[in-house]
């Protein structure tokens, strides 16, 4: 950090330290759903939109398959999470 | 140059060094953000709409990228809805320390 930056830093006063740091703290949390956001998409992007690309807008059946796409997604994850739990419990 | 990205002299007070970390943090995230989805758009209709790359791009090439770039967005915002929908819905049902924040969400991506 250049001595100017350092400098201006240490001009926060701890209210406004402690908002900044839940600021970033939520920032934070919007990019890592941000990012998951994208892996979902191009994942269900690949499973739903399959045919041939000749409208801008979603059909009916893309639609529903990307929503089926990100809930079924989740369960797996919910389902090997559960999986995990009781092996450790053996 | 700082951060504040003024060479003034003047002191800043806590409260403009605040704003200004806080707004430099927001744009390299949508920043961020914006550089991700144009990767997957690329990626995705690249492969969706240019199946034999010729030498030089067709209109109906042309076309197709056009309707795919706006279909990828628009089921972004289904895939974003729905996964923070279901984010809330999960954390509720786990005691809810974030459910506050999740629900924040659901408007502002």
């Amino acid at each position: 950090m250049d001595p100017q930056t350092a400098q201006e830093l240490s001009r926060l006063n701890d209210a406004d330290k402690k908002e900044l740091n839940q600021i970033l703290a939520n920032e934070s949390q919007k990019s890592n759903i941000q990012q998951m956001v994208h892996q979902l998409n191009d994942v269900c992007w690949k499973k739903c939109v399959t045919g041939k690309i000749t409208s801008k807008t979603l059909d009916r059946t893309e639609e529903a398959c990307a929503q089926n796409c990100v809930e079924r997604w989740m369960d797996t994850q919910m389902g090997i999470l559960k999986h995990l739990e009781n092996m450790r419990g053996h | 140059m700082s951060f504040l990205g003024g060479s003034s002299t003047s002191s800043p007070s806590s409260s403009d060094v605040k704003n200004a970390l806080v707004q430099q943090v927001q744009q390299e995230a949508a920043m961020t953000n914006a550089r991700a989805l144009i990767n997957k758009i690329n990626e995705n209709c690249f492969q969706a709409c240019v199946p034999t790359p010729g030498s030089s791009m067709s209109a109906q090439e042309n076309t197709c990228l056009s309707n795919c770039m706006e279909k990828y967005i628009s089921m972004w915002n289904i895939t974003s809805r729905t996964y923070i929908n279901r984010l809330g819905v999960e954390s509720k049902r786990m005691g809810g320390a974030d459910a506050n924040i999740v629900a924040s969400l659901g408007s502002g991506l």
